[in-house]
This record gives structure tokens, sequence and C-alpha cells, in this order.
């Protein structure tokens, strides 16, 4: 029966070759269907199977594993285009398996999704286990928060490969404590304070109870949102022995270190040292050449819409992606810690894949807002964000609402200075192309 | 100067959907006209504040957990709530807030929550957790004394029933049932609902509503309020109202 299936399979895969179309999810979505939704039973994987979850920064964490692998001479297998859910999992391993099944590889590098690891994890055996995050996202897709984390606490309690936590999230740190017999296989890592760390939160954040006994839990100082150093003091939680430590960070150059060494990643944003010393984590677990290590953290750079630079005619551009306030607060805090005058382009969509609703923009913190001239706001909710934007005390008439988005990149180009660009999930790849086609036409692409 | 003292209770718990951007626009609206609006927040282990000196007492929504952690300080809060509201303080309720007020909520678990029974309806939510009342949605109402068209987004798991006195029928999405005519609950100096949003986002009429009863509540004269350009907020309901209505 497994074998018919994969046959059936790879027909579909040749089929969409066929005529021109990329396979995607299809082949996963239809097998799901045939294997009575165990469409990653199928496999025959002997590798060990490396996996990324969280809220933010799965595809950059992802990726940076596979290098350190790659360029450790093995033959690895990731899902790279975020094909993250049991279905997109199973078309990928349909591509590289023989006629039985069977997934030849070093490795298995697997992004997924946090709601699907108990189910793909059921059906494939899994070695390394790690969680960036959790923060409240796509909450109608998982359903509430406390939901998804129960789910994946219960598939930790069973687990006995190896965990990779972030120390300084509760909502991932606790995973830690699901199955006491395995401690051994725990690491947690964390970051120590920063530079723009608060004793306070003022953003949006869940987290607030210890979720062992319901204390309120304590911090000592919030990196960013509900990221920082914790502890109940009723019952001793957060209290553990780092694995690894991200230290003497330092966002303007930027530099960090961690496990002795000293790491320069091209990327400066609190949000990437918590993303790269996930990463020094495994490269320390499987024994990874330190210079291996070095290489792909300090080149480790994004092309997806994630500060990502463009030129519109001499005025330089940073195009962020915010799926969320975290992301959102974090654009903003780049840009604050940029001097001189700077504006702002928000592209806003409410499709079926952003959750459809927009409320979670009242929880980005625009009053930190320095030295922004000018905000255009564009997509299928411009005037949403234009009315959040206005409501945290934002001169209106310096707001443009261009829902067209050609348009609103024209309006911001129309002016000098330094721009930035926010965008959400379905926005970000629209934007990437509206900026690009400015960039090469030169603004003169009004046909 | 004209004054509004707000009581926002358990921001710090209570806020799915931007639900504290409520408290912001209405600061954002009392400041363009020289009120002063001083907004206190209150949670769990704070002392207890004299409610009946605050003009609004505003509960947000959370998640079912977070509700289970504040429902036990609420009903320590009960008899302050209360002599606030006889006394003629707004409330300002949203989701889980709302139910809270009513008699009881029982969840998807047949666990019961109590209320705290200022009002007749109460809530249950159905046990399967998938069927939940999630989306854009538009209610007509005429507190204003003028139809409104108010635009927000629901998700609530939660069926409220037993109002008798809806703040608005629904013209888009489930309103207090699923697939519902009525949203809500109101009485001239309470709105009870379940639209996030935040719910004040484009439907100023609403939050000058509010405003304008506190200013006045306890005065013989009646102050008017001086217009605000309001022309980003009702671009925005136009469009949504446009996309949501006329399919
Ligand atoms: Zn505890």
């Amino acid at each position: 029966m497994k074998k018919l299936l994969i046959l059936l399979g790879k027909i579909i895969i040749k089929v969409l070759h066929l005529f021109h179309r990329n396979a995607g999810n299809l082949p996963g979505i239809i097998l799901w269907h045939l294997s009575k939704q165990r469409c990653c039973s199928i496999f025959k994987v002997d590798c060990p199977i490396i996996a990324v979850t969280g809220t933010n920064g799965k595809t950059s964490v992802t990726n940076c594993i596979a290098q350190l692998f790659e360029k450790s001479g093995k033959k690895v297998i990731i899902n790279r285009e975020g094909n993250n859910l049991d279905t997109g999992i199973c078309s990928l391993l349909l591509r590289h398996c023989d006629m039985s099944g069977n997934v030849k590889a070093d490795y298995l590098i697997l992004e997924t999704d946090e709601s699907h690891v108990p189910v793909v994890y059921s059906q494939m055996r899994l070695e390394t286990l790690v969680v960036l995050n959790f923060f409240r996202d796509q909450l109608d897709r998982n359903g509430e928060m406390e939901t998804l984390i129960k789910k994946i606490n219960s598939f930790c309690r069973a687990f006995d490969g190896n965990l990779v936590l972030n120390g300084d999230d509760p909502n991932t740190a606790r995973l830690g404590l699901a199955n006491p017999k395995n401690e051994r296989k725990i690491r947690y890592f964390n970051a120590e304070r920063y530079k723009f760390a608060t004793d306070k939160t003022f953003e949006a954040s869940e987290g607030h109870f210890c979720p062992f006994c319901s204390e309120p839990l304590e911090y000592e100082y919030y990196q960013y949102s509900h990221i920082g150093k914790f502890i109940c003091k009723k019952c001793g939680f957060g209290d553990y022995e780092p694995y690894i430590t991200a230290s003497n960070i330092d966002l303007e150059k930027p530099v960090f270190t961690a496990n002795r060494h000293e790491y320069s990643p091209k990327l400066n944003s609190i949000y990437n040292i918590y993303n790269m010393t996930a990463v020094a984590a495994v490269g320390k677990l499987y024994r990874i050449k330190p210079e291996i290590i070095e290489d792909v953290i300090s080149n480790y750079t994004v092309n997806n819409g994630r500060m990502e630079n463009f030129m519109l005619g001499d005025r330089k551009t940073t195009l962020n992606l915010a799926k969320n306030p975290v992301g959102a607060n974090m654009t903003l805090r780049v840009m604050n810690e940029m001097n001189g005058d700077k504006e702002l382009l928000f592209v806003l969509n409410d499709n079926v894949a952003d959750g459809l609703d927009v409320s979670w923009i009242w929880d980005i913190n625009f009053s930190i807002f320095e030295r922004v001239t000018r905000v255009v706001t564009s997509g299928t909710r411009a005037y949403d964000i234009a009315v959040r934007i206005k409501c945290s005390g934002y001169d209106p008439s310096k707001i443009t609402v261009c829902p067209d988005l050609d348009e609103a990149v024209a309006e911001l180009a129309r002016t000098e200075g330094r721009k930035f660009v926010i965008a959400n999930y379905t926005a970000v790849q629209p934007t990437r192309q509206a900026l690009k086609r400015y960039s090469e036409n030169g603004g003169k692409n009004n046909e | 100067m004209s004054k509004i003292k707000i009581l926002h209770m358990y921001a710090d718990m209570l806020d799915l959907y931007g639900d504290s951007g409520n408290m912001e626009i209405l600061k954002y609206r009392c400041s363009k006209r020289n009120i002063e609006c001083i907004i206190d927040k209150y949670s769990i282990g704070d002392d207890m504040p004299y409610f009946p000196e605050y003009d609004m007492i505003y509960i947000g929504g959370g998640a079912d957990l977070e509700q289970q952690h504040i429902s036990s300080d609420l009903v320590k809060c009960r008899g302050g709530i209360k002599k606030a509201y006889k006394n003629g303080s707004f409330l300002f309720l949203i989701c889980g807030g709302y139910q809270l007020m009513g008699k009881y909520y029982r969840d998807a678990d047949g666990n019961e929550i109590k209320g705290l029974g200022l009002f007749d309806y109460f809530t249950v939510a159905p046990s399967s957790r998938k069927k939940r009342c999630i989306g854009n949605i538009v209610v007509n109402t005429e507190i204003t004394g003028n139809p409104v068209k108010v635009v927000g987004f629901e998700n609530h798991g939660g069926q409220t029933q037993g109002v008798k006195t809806p703040f608005g029928s629904v013209l888009y999405g489930n309103g207090n049932c699923s697939k519902s005519d009525a949203e809500g609950y109101f009485e001239k100096n309470v709105i009870a609902t379940y639209l996030h949003g935040p719910m004040l986002a484009k439907n100023p009429e609403i939050s000058d509503y509010m405003i304008s009863y506190c200013i006045n509540r306890r005065s013989d004269t009646h102050i008017k309020l001086t217009k605000l350009n309001d022309k980003l907020e009702k671009d925005c309901r136009r469009v949504m109202l446009e996309r949501l209505l006329n399919k």
C-alpha cells in the first residue's frame, strides 16, 4: 500500500511538471487523503531529523542549521520554501525518495509549523527539536495560544530526543520540564541583557503566569515582547543552567559572544541574535567545527523581505516583514536606533494567510516614533493602519493613504531621505515586486 | 476643563485583538477636545479601587485561561462595580468582559465560571472548540439616536443568550450567537459587545457617545462635543462596508 502511494505521488509530481507547474503542496494533500491523514508515515527515513519550530524565525534558523551540515560536507534535505505542514513535508520527501520510499540523506532539516510538530513526528522519528519562541500569532488557525502550547507539551512528554529551547521565553522554556526522564537532553539557549532591554514590557505579551503554579512571573529585564530573564519566585521555574548564552551583544557593530566565540552577524536585530544563538546551540550539540559555525552566522543574510535593502533612485530603502506586533516593533526600534529623518511605508493586508484580522496593529507601539517625517500606507487595509498611526498621536496631515502598491511606492520615493517599509505576511512579496519595479524603471512605471 | 476618569481592569491579561486600543482612542479623542482623560489600571493583586469615582469601567477580552484567572478576582469587585453602575458609571465591556457580567459562562469543557450577575444574560460555549464565530462583523446600532453601521472583528466560542436589549442588529457576521440577529447588550450606561478590532477604531460615533455621556453624567447643562476630523476613520469604515455589504 505504501509503495503504491509513493508511486502515485511520484506520478502526480511528473504530471505537474509536464504542465510546468511547481508541485508544491498538492501531491502531499492528495496523499494525505489517501493515507488516512498520515502522509508522512509512508517514508523510510534512517538519517537523523532536526526540526525547527516557533512563531518567528523558523525559516532563518532552519536555513542556517542546514548550512552548518552542508558546509561540513553532509547531504542535507531541507524544506526551503517554508512548506512546513505535514502535506508540505510529504511533498518534499516524495521528491527525494526512491520507489520504496527510502529517503537517502545524512540529515533532514525541517522547518515545522507549531501546530504540526505532534502530527509529523508521531509518524517519523525525530532526533532534535529546536523551539524558538511562541507569540500570539495566527490565532484563527491554531486556536488559542495555550491550546497550541499544550499540544506541543504533550508531545514533549513522550519525546526522548534533544530539545533545544529558548530559555528566555517562558512559553518555550516550560517544555523542558515536560519529560523529567529526558532531563539531560534538554538544552536552553538565552541572551544577556542588551542595550535596549527594558525593566517593564511596553509591548503586547503573553506568559504572565507561571504555567506550573500560576504565580505571576517576575522579570529581571525584557529584551522584547515577553522575551527576557524571568523567574517564578514560588516554584523556581526559569532557574536553569543555560547550554549556551549570547553575551556582549552590541547591535551597532553588530557583534555578540557565545560559547567563547565572537560572532559578527549581518543582521542587527536582537531577534536575529536569538536566532543565531539557536544555530550556535545546534552547532555545539552536533560538534560542528567552530570555523564553520562562525562562517554560517557571520554570512547569513536574507533576500525575502526580512531587512532587505532596495534603492529607490538614490534613496536607500529597507523592507522588513512583520507578521505580528513583535516584528513590527522590531523594525520601529531599528528605525529609532538610526539617526536622522526617515519615512515609513506600511503595507497591511487581511487575506486568509494573514489571519483575516488586523487588530494586532494596535499592539504596535507607534508612540516611540522618532524623526519620522512622513507615513504612507497601503494594502487591503491601508486605512486601518493609517487610523492606528493617527491615534497614537502622529499628525494625520503627514499620513498619505495609497491602497494601490505602485502608487504607494511612487509616493514614498517622491521625497528625499531614508525609507523604511513594513509589510505583513501576504503583503511582503507584492511589496518587494513593487519596490523592484520602481527601482528598475526609475519611477517611470506608469503604464 | 472637563475631565473623565476611566478604570481599565485587567489590562495586562484581557487584551485580545487590540482591545487596549479602545483606551488609546478614547484618550486621543478627549485630548483633541481638551478633555482631561485619566486612565487608571486595576489588576490582580492591586488595592481595591473605589469604583464609583470612575466615569467609566472598561474590561476587554482574553483567552479562556486568562478569563479563568481573573474571574475569582472579579467576584471580589462585584459590590464596587455594581455600586458604580447603579450610580451611573459607564460600563464598557468587550467579549470576556461582556460574558463575565452576565449570570455565568460555561466553557467548552463544561466548567462553569460564575459571572457577576449584573445582567440577566448567560453564555455557553459549544463543546467543540472548532465551532467559533470568527470574522468581520457589521452591526447597525441606534444608540446615538441615528443609525450607525459599526464595523469590527468577532472571535468567540461562547453563545450569549437571554439578551433583551441588544447593542444593535447584525448586518454581517454572527453576533451574540452563531448567525444571530442581535449583537451585544445595551443600556444608556452600558455597552457590552463581542466586537474587537478594536471596536472604536472606525466607529468614532460610539466613542463620542461614551465621552459625551461621561462628561455630562453629573451636570445639569449639556456640554456638546466639538466635531473632530474623522475622515480617515470614516474612509476606513466605508471601505469595509463596501466590501462586506455590497456582495
Ligand atoms: Zn511557578
